[in-house]
């Protein structure tokens, strides 16, 4: 009897490693880990302006509500003593005015536009609960209105702060779409359409004809904070050391 | 055989359970949810990629604008602001076709300018740039006059 309860114990407590195993490596036997990004997003630093009419832009064709930004422009000012500034009033959508300042006491300064990275490995898909936000087969990164929940847990896991929850009006989360809507039109996302110094671009990385396709075969191009293993897919010319 | 009944009454409480789980499931899970995508990112509600896809896009091409107004867009084409689309100046594409001229934005105050052309530390040194409105009317040689604005002297669809 005493035998019998020993082949027992080992025969359930193999099933059930066996079928935790199983579990844990279902995304890497269901071919999750060969998911194909077909687009980048480049943002060269060295040619924004800082009007932030791609902010303005953007406001206008997704209908963001006051107070919320899909896409905004950073201004950083580092000073002589090594500190460092960061300004973004209204998202840039009225664009930037002068510093008042003393002349000559801001070594550098440099624009910097954000939005979301569509990254290939997201934290924020990965924590819905309820499979709103998920990749697109073209590697899009989207929120799916009518499923959200609303319980915000996107928007904390975001390391870019990317996401919003509009309390006051849908109350569900939103982002940038990268101008899916646009895209699949065969139109440029509003934000790349409207630069006026060609500091946004997107296309397709397998097209050659793509603007972003010379790009990220030539350019040394940078990520932000790689750290966190998202794999974005927005891509920075001249990014400085100071950016976060 | 005589311990068998216990044995089939959990099995009918369970295939019963099983019945009513899988009932509830499908009435809680949307049609599409699953069908596109891995398992790991990509699982989700497939009709909402329709959905997304099908909202009107607000801002069009310049080339749009090409059809009525050609004299301008060839002015503007050759012009220096010909990297500077129609609709950053003028707005949406969508809303003046709908709508005709009154929504159309023809901003020439100084400070509609100076969005792009005010002097910032941040911008491309070789981008042009004025500190203000005043002194770049006085450095030029030119009197401030009444209802002055850098249109006076710049054409805005082909600057110089």
């Amino acid at each position: 009897m005493n035998q019998d309860r020993r082949t027992f114990l080992k025969k359930s407590s193999l099933t059930l490693a066996g079928s935790g195993l199983y579990i844990a490596l279902f995304p890497m036997i269901s071919g999750a880990s060969a998911k194909q990004q077909l687009y980048a997003y480049i943002v060269d630093t060295e040619k924004c302006i800082g009007c932030g009419k791609c902010a303005a832009a953007c406001k206008k064709e997704n209908k963001v509500p006051d107070g919320y930004y899909r896409t905004w422009v950073e201004r950083y000012s580092i000073m002589k003593d090594g500190e460092v500034i960061v300004d973004s009033p209204k998202g840039a959508v009225d664009g930037f005015k002068p510093v008042k300042m003393e002349k000559g006491k801001i070594e550098k300064s440099f624009f910097v536009p954000k939005l979301c990275n569509h990254c290939a490995s997201p934290n924020c898909v990965q924590v819905c609960p309820v499979g709103a936000t998920y990749v697109t087969k073209e590697g899009f990164v989207l929120v799916d209105e009518k499923h959200c929940v609303g319980c915000s847990y996107c928007v904390q896991a975001c390391p870019y702060g990317a996401r919003y929850v509009d309390h006051f009006g849908s109350g569900v989360a939103d982002k940038c779409t990268w101008c899916y809507h646009r895209v699949t039109k065969g139109l440029q996302p509003a934000c790349v359409n409207i630069c006026p110094s060609d500091a946004r671009l997107f296309g397709r990385i397998d097209d050659p004809k793509s603007s972003v396709h010379s790009i990220l075969k030539e350019k040394r191009l940078q990520i932000l904070k790689p750290e966190t293993g998202n794999n974005p897919m927005v891509f920075y010319v001249g990014l400085d050391k100071e950016v976060r | 055989m005589k311990h068998c009944n216990h044995i089939i009454r959990f099995i009918v409480v369970f295939i019963f359970i099983g019945i009513g789980f899988f009932a509830v499931r499908s009435y809680l899970v949307p049609d599409s949810f699953g069908i596109y995508g891995s398992y790991s990112y990509g699982f989700h509600r497939g009709d909402s990629d329709a959905e997304q896809a099908s909202i009107p896009a607000l801002y069009q091409e310049s080339e749009s604008c090409k059809e009525c107004h050609e004299a301008v867009y060839r002015t503007w084409s050759n012009g220096g602001h010909a990297g500077v689309t129609c609709e950053a100046c003028h707005g949406p594409w969508q809303a003046h076709n709908e709508n005709t001229l009154d929504t159309v934005v023809k901003d020439t105050s100084v400070e509609g300018c100076m969005v792009c052309h005010v002097t910032l530390q941040a911008r491309p040194a070789g981008f042009p740039q004025i500190d203000d409105f005043a002194s770049h009317v006085k450095e030029q040689g030119e009197e401030v006059q009444q209802d002055m604005d850098c249109t006076f002297c710049h054409e805005p669809h082909e600057p110089k």
